[in-house]
């Protein structure tokens, strides 16, 4: 793109502009093609470490041979999971009720609760009790109806930030973020999100990203990670 | 929800029925894995015994209605024997010599009757595949002795004219199903109904034994845990206030801006330059 030296002298005027220009100009596209590649957002897609570590199952030692478990057959018993009833952030001011909810048969998807002043606690999954694995409560962000959601401020969090769920019996279970991911919604491993295994961890779930008007969509999920403070 | 999952069922036809005869032990099985799950099931009424794999004592006093395991076993063949508690293995009331074990399979071993009341020692391989969220897995084995038997859920038959020693399964709702099994075809009750609880990511898996005739008849249930599935999707807003992307657009076009009028002024700078 430099201008050729050894030039005419009389052309290097005329030339000089004109390759300064397209050089500006091709700079100017470039970097407007940076700032559009940002919309996706610092991050998106990207795995935190932590959260991975934290979802790795311990390996479980394996059982001497001769200590064969024996158990009553015995109909199952209906889980006994303690059921988170209130989530309180106080970075986000926020102070909500909890449901527990399940799967839209319809769909397939997490049933959100449809009041969105409330977030919904994934009923199939570890609850309060649990020693292990991801206790999932996901919330809108907001609803063409209802305006802002519980979750509207939850990309906002930071590291650090504080997280309390309280049970019917005000037992408080206190956690603290150690990560906030944004992932496609065609991409996020929710797997992860919703094991029953590895280190006990609260997982907060809400739509983000760019909203696409024609499908009412939000691209992403944002997925808050906290643990056990 | 007992009255969803019955109509679920019924409206969707869900319901596999009748898988014939003795589930092999030899079904296809990934070649990468070299060692099963091997649980044990009890279903012979007053009996409790000694479990030998191999020669060697495994389960010691298995008592009638008790589920053992699993054992991680390699794949291989392996002789079973039953005796009475603290009888030596050659003198077994029950024998299974050479019972070939895949890799990578969950096998159930069932000591049960057949239909005339004989003891015997079933295998089935058990169907761990993963469910999808929000469901459970019911297997339903016929391990009685008793003629053929329809399994009714809320009154009305689910599986029909399951034999001896034959299974039916279905992925359900999780929940609650209320259910009885009554003699093929009729409304004669031969299991009195009882609130089934299917979990959430599991497989529950019911097992008639007893004797019709000896009025024993009852279930032992194993269940099977870790068959869940992540939901397929998280949709939590369709409101577009959070839209990242009409922000990112604020920003795009004020960048654009701003090197437009960058790019203007070195044009002039440059031209001026030039022209000096």
């Amino acid at each position: 793109m430099r201008s050729n030296a050894e030039g005419a002298p009389r052309h290097r005027g005329a030339r000089l502009p004109s390759v300064s220009r397209r050089s500006l100009i091709t700079g100017s596209l470039g970097a407007a093609a940076l700032l559009a590649a940002g919309c996706a957002g610092p991050g998106t897609d990207e795995p935190s470490a932590e959260v991975q570590a934290l979802a790795s199952p311990s390996p479980t030692p394996a059982p001497l041979a001769s200590q064969v478990p024996v158990q009553p057959g015995a109909l199952p018993q209906a889980s006994q999971a303690t059921a988170p009833v209130r989530l309180r952030i106080p970075a986000m001011r926020l102070d909500a009720g909890v449901q527990p909810v399940g799967i839209d048969p319809r769909t397939g998807d997490f049933a959100v609760p449809p009041s969105v002043d409330n977030v919904g606690w994934y009923r199939f999954g570890p609850g309060l009790e649990a020693a292990g694995g991801s206790i999932v409560i996901a919330g809108h962000v907001d609803s063409s109806s209802q305006g802002k959601g519980a979750f509207f401020g939850l990309r906002d969090l930071d590291e650090g930030d504080r997280v309390e769920v309280q049970d019917s019996a005000r037992r408080v279970v206190r956690f603290q973020v150690i990560a906030v991911e944004q992932f496609r919604k065609t991409k996020i491993p929710l797997e992860r999100y919703f094991a029953r295994d590895g280190a006990l961890r609260l997982s907060l779930i809400t739509c983000g990203g760019p909203f696409d008007e024609a499908t009412r969509h939000y691209r992403d999920n944002i997925v808050v990670t906290a643990a056990v403070a | 929800m007992r009255s969803s999952i019955l109509r679920r069922m019924l409206a969707l036809g869900a319901v596999t029925t009748a898988v014939t005869a003795t589930a092999g032990l030899a079904t296809a099985m990934p070649a990468h894995a070299a060692t099963s799950k091997v649980s044990v099931v009890h279903g012979i009424p007053a009996t409790p015994v000694d479990v030998y794999v191999n020669g060697k004592v495994t389960v010691k006093d298995f008592k009638p209605g008790d589920v053992a395991g699993p054992l991680d076993l390699a794949e291989g063949s392996y002789d079973i024997d039953l005796t009475k508690p603290g009888e030596p293995v050659d003198k077994a009331i029950l024998s299974v010599d050479g019972a070939n074990v895949p890799g990578g399979a969950n096998i159930s071993i069932v000591a049960h009757l057949d239909e005339a009341g004989q003891p015997k020692i079933t295998p089935f391989v058990n169907d761990v595949s993963k469910v999808g969220a929000g469901k459970a897995r019911l297997i339903v084995r016929h391990t009685a002795a008793a003629p053929a038997v329809d399994v009714r859920a809320g009154g009305t038959p689910v599986f029909k004219n399951l034999t001896n020693p034959g299974e039916a399964k279905a992925d359900l709702a999780a929940g609650t199903v209320n259910a009885d099994v009554v003699l093929a075809g009729t409304t004669t009750v031969a299991i009195p109904a009882t609130d089934v609880n299917l979990r959430e990511g599991t497989a529950t898996i019911v097992y008639a034994t007893g004797s019709a005739e000896g009025k024993t008849l009852g279930v032992v249930a194993q269940v099977i845990s870790g068959l869940h599935s992540a939901p397929h999707g998280v949709p939590s807003g369709d409101g577009g206030l959070a839209d990242e992307s009409s922000l990112s657009a604020w920003w795009l076009a004020a960048g654009v801006a701003v090197l437009l009028l960058l790019t203007a002024g070195g044009v002039r700078l440059a031209t001026r330059r030039a022209s000096r």
